[in-house]
């Protein structure tokens, strides 16, 4: 797919709107592809579990600037405060971060050892201790949190499979929420994979994605219903081929509109995280990143596909179907025709026709008026 | 749509109204001096989650919520908040340089005294260093609250029942440092604040009995309907009760909680002599129904009503705060940068309508945060706000995408850039309701169910999309459509609006 964005004869084809891929006929490739990564991820999910940020399973943290120390310097310096175990770690080459798990401690000895924690940083950085943030977090804040976010999430699901399906139609609202649920695994896959740490602003970012994604496929999802109502009413294309022409008009907007997403993000991700070490802005990006390009893969190549599967094998899309390739069959002439036709039998939407779809919208209805 | 002469007038008229009311309302804000209200991640400060050490009723963590805000209140900063997070006790205290004081001020158990009242004091000009250790009676011997100066009289004609001289502030103890809770000692002199009464402090004795004396006290109504404070002692604090009494004997007493004057009555000023209080008490006044019920309350529940645990503290340094600021307006600049160049590449002269649009929306967006950060209604501006807006980046130039590739659409089917911008609109205006709606559904569940940060990531970005919705109808239809109608003679340059359409006037 990345093809058709880079080279240059067929970004002019996207440019107008007139990329003629496949995209239902292909979708065991693109079922394939996600399900390769969901499968890496859950397996790695299995083995390894997620890395859980001290929001979920208690600890405290503390984070100073701290130009030019090292991460061996730092633990040394906190180690012989008194911590046990410390993860010490460097963000953006400036922010130091220190965590550790004081709950063994009583609530009294948990405030000495963090003050000592603080005077440790403040004299290795050369820093006033007012300049060092701290953090702690109850192991029961975290279930809370987490708590909080399934309810959102399942809310989330709810209202918008309601909304999907009153404002298009049901199996829309199904190909939407499967799509969602694979932007869903795969950012949960990726994160789990390379262990990247999971904090409540992970599960923001998530929740974004999910609405990300969504809104993608409820534009191309408009585009199919007006298709419906319009280009399908002539009976000159099958609904795969019709969902093929949606996809392929909307291309361009989907690949714009996922860029300028992208971009913003990529900018939080580089600029932010990696150049000033904003924290905060490195766990959203992430998340984000992975998730918008899951996003914008899964409302192309997953909701579309699923919704044409699921479309037709309704009756009279199944006959539609049916009707359009006996005639074509019919139509067909030369050798060469035939022999495609054969070939792709028991495809729904081959690329060849996919293609004389895109060509033929405007044409077919006049040629059914003469006849 | 109406004719086109009307309509015309209509589109230009909403075009130069939204122009206008974008940046004037910046200009507004910014001349005012607002600016958004930062939250403690940019600003630094101090934010703690308190849970409840055992199950107990929405009123008591409402009273514990009041008392938190007492003493979060008390330490004069500005733009703290506390409140209910689920079954849990939220507080932020943004833009406080010692952050790790101020949670000791804040988590420290509260306690209930009764001190004697030495003299009264305006509140000093300067923030002076907060008083420690201090012992003695600094009051001058004219203003101090002694028996002789009080001169309380009972009598009957008067409304309380007695009568009393009016001593004033003591002038020269204006410059009397304030204690800080902290350092509030039951065995030292002390200089409080007092509850209600912005400007009036009173310097207090060594406290002569603690809130464990008292075993309730409620707030009641007298026959003729004014609210006074009823409260009974313990059987130990009854006879100590009598003691203090006795030696402050028409004189105040104060009730002090957590570094605060509650109240200071004159103790028996409609008696002639000191006599037991037999276990029983009452509190008269000028109280209202809500000042009498917190007095009640403060004596009852002289400390929190439930135990607090706390759950998760975070302080976060202004430097550190200050960095994740400028990193936050670095990403955003950058990645708006980004953008707004592939938008002039790819759309030409639409291209600029995405540019004007977007700094209109940023316009008014600076100006609705900068308002709502003087109000209490808004989520202070946090980084998870900051990420919020920059994603809506993302969602507003779709709207713009979305149109313009309809645009596209309809120049391909052959229309005239005149018609195209009319029809394309429509269809567009479909795609994008839909589509906002969806991100706007997502911001309110987020807003309602979830906690901390994520309500002012979903605040902003429900913010945003809302904003989104208004500028593509009363901005972006307008511009697009004025700017089609005259495209009738433009030149067939690069920058023109039909080379972003992808149609050329050779065709």
């Amino acid at each position: 797919m990345s093809e058709i964005v880079l080279s240059t004869s067929k970004s002019g084809r996207l440019y107008r709107g007139q990329t003629s891929v496949d995209f239902v006929g292909r979708r065991r490739i693109w079922l394939l592809a996600s399900l390769v990564v969901i499968v890496a991820g859950l397996s790695s999910l299995g083995f390894r579990g997620l890395n859980l940020g001290i929001d979920f399973k208690g600890g405290s943290s503390w984070q100073v600037l701290a130009k030019g120390i090292t991460v061996s310097q730092a633990t040394a310096a906190v180690t012989s405060a008194g911590l046990n175990d410390p993860n010490v770690f460097l963000l953006g080459g400036q922010t130091l971060t220190v965590q550790a798990n004081l709950s063994s401690l009583s609530l009294a000895d948990q405030l000495t050892e963090t003050n000592k924690v603080v005077t440790a940083l403040a004299t290795l950085a050369h820093r006033s201790p007012n300049q060092v943030s701290t953090s702690s977090v109850g192991p029961t804040w975290g279930g809370q949190v987490t708590n909080r976010a399934l309810e959102a999430l399942i809310a989330f699901f709810v209202a918008v499979v309601a909304y999907i399906a009153m404002r298009f139609e049901p199996k829309m609202a199904l190909a939407a929420f499967i799509a969602m649920l694979h932007d869903l695994l795969v950012t949960i896959g990726v994160y789990s994979l390379f262990g990247f740490q999971i904090t409540p602003d992970t599960v923001i970012a998530i929740l974004t994605i999910l609405g990300y994604s969504l809104y993608d496929t409820v534009v191309v999802f408009d585009r199919v219903r007006d298709n419906t109502s319009g280009v399908m009413k002539t009976g000159a294309m099958t609904y795969s081929e019709m969902i093929n022409l949606s996809m392929n008009q909307t291309l361009a907007r989907s690949i714009n509109t996922s860029l300028v997403a992208i971009l913003p993000v990529l900018s939080i991700l580089v600029v932010g995280a990696e150049l000033l070490g904003a924290t905060t802005l490195q766990n959203y990006g992430l998340a984000l990143f992975v998730g918008l390009m899951s996003g914008a893969y899964s409302s192309i190549f997953i909701a579309s596909p699923i919704l044409a599967w699921t479309k037709e094998r309704e009756p009279r899309y199944r006959e539609l179907s049916l009707r359009l390739e006996t005639r074509a069959a019919r139509q067909a002439v030369t050798p060469a025709m035939a022999a495609r036709m054969t070939d792709d039998k028991n495809s729904v939407g081959s690329p060849s026709s996919a293609a004389a779809a895109a060509t033929v919208v405007v044409a077919k209805p006049r040629k059914r008026k003469k006849r | 749509m109406a004719t086109t002469a009307t309509s015309r007038r209509g589109l230009a008229v909403s075009l130069v109204l939204t122009l206008v009311i974008s940046f004037g309302s910046l200009i507004g804000a910014m001349s005012a001096g607002w600016g958004p209200k930062l939250g403690l991640d940019l600003a630094g400060g101090l934010s703690v989650v308190f849970k409840p050490a055992h199950a107990t009723s929405a009123a008591n963590m409402n009273e514990v919520v009041n008392i938190i805000s007492n003493r979060v209140n008390g330490l004069g900063v500005s733009g703290a908040t506390v409140h209910l997070q689920g079954g849990n006790v939220a507080v932020s205290v943004p833009g406080v340089s010692d952050a790790r004081a101020v949670l000791a001020d804040v988590g420290q158990t509260a306690q209930l005294l009764f001190r004697p009242v030495l003299c009264e004091v305006t509140v000093p000009q300067k923030v002076l260093q907060p008083l420690k250790n201090y012992n003695g009676n600094p009051c001058s011997a004219k203003t101090a609250f002694t028996l002789a100066n009080l001169a309380v009289t009972p009598d009957s004609n008067s409304i309380n029942g007695f009568t009393m001289a009016n001593l004033g502030p003591d002038l020269s103890l204006t410059n009397f440092p304030t204690t800080a809770p902290a350092s509030d000692n039951p065995y030292e002199t002390v200089a409080l604040p007092v509850l209600g009464q912005p400007g009036r402090r009173y310097i207090l004795g060594p406290a002569q009995l603690s809130g464990q004396a008292v075993k309730s006290a409620v707030a009641q109504q007298d026959q003729a309907g004014a609210w006074l404070v009823n409260y009974t002692l313990t059987s130990a604090g009854s006879p100590q009760w009598d003691q203090v009494a006795t030696k402050n004997f028409h004189m105040l007493v104060a009730i002090e909680l957590d570094g605060v004057v509650q109240s200071a009555p004159v103790i028996s000023a409609t008696a002639t002599s000191p006599s037991s209080f037999g276990g029983q008490g009452s509190i008269s006044g000028s109280f209202t129904q809500s000042s009498a019920q917190t007095l009640a309350i403060a004596m009852q529940f002289g400390s929190l009503p439930v135990r607090l645990l706390p759950l998760s503290t975070e302080t976060v340094s202004p430097t550190l705060g200050h960095s994740a600021l400028v990193a936050g307006l670095g990403a955003g600049l950058a990645g708006l940068i980004l953008v707004l160049l592939y938008t002039i590449l790819y759309y030409r002269a639409l291209g600029l309508v995405i540019w004007l649009g977007l700094g209109v929306t940023g316009a008014l967006l600076w100006a609705i945060i900068s308002a709502l950060g003087r109000t209490s209604l808004a989520p202070s501006f946090d980084l998870a706000g900051v990420t919020g807006l920059i994603v809506s980046i993302g969602i507003t130039v779709d709207s713009y995408i979305v149109y313009f590739e309809r645009l596209k659409d309809e120049a391909r089917a052959g229309r005239t850039v005149r018609t195209s911008v009319d029809r394309g609109f429509k269809s567009a205006w479909r795609t994008v309701l839909a589509a906002d709606m969806v991100s706007l559904l997502a911001a309110v569940l987020l807003y309602l169910i979830a906690v901390g940060s994520v309500r002012g990531f979903a605040f902003f970005l429900g913010l945003s999309t809302l904003m989104d919705v208004a500028i593509t109808w009363y901005f972006t239809r307008p511009i697009v459509i004025l700017l089609g109608r005259r495209s009738g003679v433009q030149s067939n340059s690069m920058m023109s609006m039909a080379a972003g359409m992808g149609v050329s006037n050779d065709e």
